[in-house]
């Protein structure tokens, strides 16, 4: 039976296989190894494990979520904003729309998160001003 | 016998002159004198003693009573004093029972009205706190949903008014901003 691996150990694994020609054997192989331990799980824990070791070495995914689609100056902006706020040499966008977000733009980086939406704005002037 | 009846014919033979003018037979006087004293003597020597005997016990007997009722009046007289003296006490008493009475309960009516304005300031002082706490709760609570309804409405007028560009816009600023 083989040992059970630790989810940090095959994030780091899944991190360093995740070159354009190891790219798809390693993701096969995280899937089959979760699958025979039944860890199906922890996919998500272990895709921000990943996420977060890839940061670590350069390449950084960030999902930024807004109310309209963004156009590529603003993407090039946000792009040269996470490369200035990570040191990283690669940025992935993954763009998510979100009409409750009002306007204003949110970006989730592992580790770090700029919320600059307008709905976030609302709720924090509601919190201050609340009366306790 | 004889000789008597001899003396007294010989006496009436004497004075026949007077008696008999007064229609008085002197022999039967006599005799009925001498039947009186005998009379007399065996009266005295008989009945009188018991008689007499028979007086003083009754008259012991009513000094005895008397006496006894004389007594029984001053012993009544001495009870009425006690009875007087006792009601006099009595009625002292029980004036100073309804006196102390009264006092008490003057004092108890004074504790009650004390006691109870006392409660009734507590019961007031109670609603003015529990009705400053409901208005600082209701001003609150305005307060609050006002800070929401502000919030929703900037919320819909903004998402109404919002372009792409004017959001593209404030993204730019906000990193910026954030740089």
């Amino acid at each position: 039976m083989a040992r059970k691996l630790s989810r940090r150990s095959l994030a780091l694994y899944v991190a360093d296989g995740l070159t354009p020609a190891r790219r798809r054997t390693t993701i096969g192989q995280l899937a089959a190894y979760l699958v025979e331990n039944r860890r199906t799980k922890e996919l998500d824990l272990i895709v921000r494990d990943v996420a977060y070791f890839l940061s670590q070495k350069g390449t950084t995914s960030a999902t930024v979520t807004s109310a309209f689609d963004l156009n590529a100056e603003t993407k090039a902006a946000i792009t040269a904003f996470i490369k200035d706020k990570t040191n990283s040499s690669q940025v992935s966008l993954d763009s998510l729309i979100d009409p409750s977000v009002i306007g204003g733009v949110k970006i989730s980086l592992p580790g770090y998160e700029l919320d600059q939406t307008i709905s976030h704005k609302l709720t924090v002037l509601k919190t201050r001003f609340k009366k306790a | 016998m004889s000789f008597l009846s001899q003396f007294a014919a010989e006496t009436a033979e004497a004075n026949s002159d007077i008696f008999t003018a007064l229609g008085i037979d002197w022999r039967l006087l006599i005799l009925q004198i001498v039947a009186f004293l005998i009379l007399v003597f065996l009266l005295g020597k008989f009945v009188y003693p018991w008689l007499m005997k028979s007086v003083d016990e009754r008259q012991a007997n009513i000094e005895a009573a008397s006496k006894a009722a004389a007594n029984a009046q001053k012993a009544a007289e001495k009870n009425n004093e006690q009875v007087a003296e006792l009601l006099a006490q009595a009625r002292k008493e029980a004036s100073e029972i309804v006196s102390t009475a009264k006092l008490e309960s003057s004092e108890i009516v004074a504790n009650s009205e004390k006691k109870a304005i006392a409660s009734a300031e507590q019961i007031v002082a109670a609603a003015h706190d529990q009705i400053s706490k409901d208005v600082e709760s209701v001003k609150k609570q305005l307060h609050d949903e006002t800070l929401e309804l502000v919030a929703l409405a900037t919320g819909k007028v903004v998402g109404e008014t919002l372009s792409k560009s004017t959001n593209n816009d404030l993204i730019a600023r906000a990193i910026k901003e954030s740089k």
